[in-house]
């Protein structure tokens, strides 16, 4: 057995317990079963049985890599830094499993430049602005008036509605689009013709929370389960 | 003196482990690679984009109609059993190029749309008046979005275009006529110039668009189960009740597009 200088003997087990202590929280942290205790908050409506890495995907290259490309681009040897750890969660990831053909609101419209002061309000390029992530709700936007940011000059010809939409607009009645209207026009289901005969408020804020979905279960277009996700990366 | 050494050792080990053996692979395109200019590759893509566009309005939409085929906003929905209009034709060879690697937009808009949501606005709609005097494309850098952006004039190139704008219920002009500006394409891109390889990926993710939203009307058909199904394989609707396959359109556009967009990748390379 080697010897340890008694000069050293702290220095050397401070190495000997930093080494294990390193190595299992490695070990621990990375288990299926840390990812509740590492989330940052439990998961939202819907995607209760994804996993971490459904949206966290490894970044490119090796934790030294990404290190010594980072110090690079600090030091400015290099134009561009990298991910660490994870590489960022895009909008790409969300479209993995909703894309959606028939999207009223796809996300990439709203790049255009004349979307530029609506989305200074509300940033419809992204998903995240009403769909955070890790509050266990299904939407998580501030202020459900958003269609006025983009609908202020709509006239509907043969307007069905006994309230008709111009009226609404006037009178700046922006809660209640989404009472006949969701947002991203994936349901299958009737309209009512009467505003009093539109979904209460109440219960659209109770589906925002998580409830249940008073659109209706009709739905052109189903998001993937994780499964189902994981048999499309393979194909 | 030892303490110094030994400090200097330290940080000089920091720095070789922090910067030795290379980081995570960098891909660099150097000036020199770079041989077009963002408005000529443009310029390119929006003249294929030009003869799709007509292609597809003239032959698919105008020549189907005429056998009894029908084209519809509402194209996706289960209980509407039609093609998508040339406007929403465009929509997804945009949504295919966003899904694509290629950091490319394509945007159509107007100033009397049928849908009040792609009425342009701000300097879009500045633009679009000289646009519409002299039918010249126009260049500018977003600041905001830090985007080169371009606007093609989108004319009236088929009867349909006229027909079907002057008598949609929403329309909010109806005396199109043949030739007239209707509206402009919006093309946006995040570097001032392409290498060769950036250029065809561009051209290239146009082209999958194409073919990706004919796919889908395609699938839309064979879903069909009240409408007669066109019979789908090398004929074109002037011939009867038929639609050319995917691979068969695209050819077409080819043929009619791709002499000068090769002529200008050729001489570049």
């Amino acid at each position: 057995m080697f010897k340890v200088s008694p000069l050293r003997k702290r220095q050397f087990f401070g190495i000997i317990i930093g080494l294990v202590v390193g190595v299992s929280l490695f070990f621990i942290l990375t288990l299926d079963a840390s990812e509740d205790y590492i989330s940052l908050g439990p998961m939202n409506t819907g995607h209760n049985d994804l996993k971490c890495m459904a949206c966290h995907a490894d970044a490119k290259g090796n934790l030294m890599q990404q290190i010594q490309s980072n110090t690079a681009h600090a030091f400015g040897a290099r134009e561009d830094g990298v991910d660490f750890g994870t590489s960022d969660v895009t909008v790409d990831n969300c479209l993995q499993c909703h894309d959606r053909p028939n999207d009223r609101h796809p996300n990439h419209r709203f790049s255009e430049p004349r979307f530029k002061d609506a989305i200074k309000n509300i940033d419809a390029t992204t998903c995240i602005t009403c769909h955070s992530e890790h509050h266990e709700e299904r939407v998580t936007v501030a202020s459900i008036d958003y269609c006025m940011n983009c609908h202020q000059d709509l006239e509907v010809e043969n307007d069905p509605l006994d309230i008709d939409h111009k009226t609404l607009i006037a009178k700046e009645e922006w809660f209640t689009c989404i009472q006949c209207h969701d947002f991203h026009g994936n349901h299958k289901y009737e309209v009512a013709t009467k505003l009093e005969d539109t979904i209460p408020m109440k219960v659209i804020s109770e589906y925002f929370k998580g409830g249940e979905d008073p659109y209706g279960n009709d739905k052109k277009y189903i998001g993937l389960s994780m499964e189902a996700w994981l048999e499309q990366l393979d194909k | 003196m030892k303490s110094i050494l030994k400090i200097t050792i330290l940080l000089t080990s920091i720095g070789i482990l922090l910067t030795s053996c290379g980081g995570v692979p960098e891909e660099k395109v150097t000036a020199s690679d770079n041989v077009f200019s963002v408005a000529e590759v443009l310029e390119m893509v929006a003249t294929e984009n030009d003869v799709t566009r007509t292609l597809y309005t003239k032959a698919i939409v105008g020549g189907g109609k005429k056998q009894g085929m029908k084209f519809d906003e509402d194209w996706r929905k289960d209980d509407v059993e039609a093609g998508p209009l040339p406007a929403l034709f465009l929509r997804g060879v945009a949504t295919s190029i966003k899904k694509s690697p290629v950091p490319l937009g394509l945007y159509l808009g107007s100033d009397f749309p049928i849908n009040a949501a792609n009425k342009f606005e701000g300097q879009q709609a500045e633009l679009f008046e000289e646009i519409k005097e002299n039918q010249e494309p126009k260049f500018f850098y977003d600041e905001e979005q830090k985007l080169h952006t371009a606007m093609f004039a989108d004319l009236a190139s088929a009867g349909a275009c006229v027909t079907c704008h002057n008598d949609h219920p929403q329309t909010s002009k109806s005396d199109w006529k043949l030739g007239d500006v209707m509206g402009a394409t919006t093309w946006q891109y995040p570097k001032d110039s392409l290498s060769y390889k950036e250029t065809v990926a561009v051209l290239n993710s146009y082209a999958k668009g194409t073919v990706d939203i004919y796919l889908e009307y395609l699938d839309e058909i064979d879903n069909f189960k009240e409408s007669e199904k066109p019979e789908i394989g090398e004929k074109w609707p002037a011939d009867g009740n038929y639609l050319p396959t995917a691979e068969v359109f695209l050819d077409s556009v080819r043929k009619l597009a791709s002499y000068e967009t090769m002529k200008k990748l050729v001489a570049a390379n």
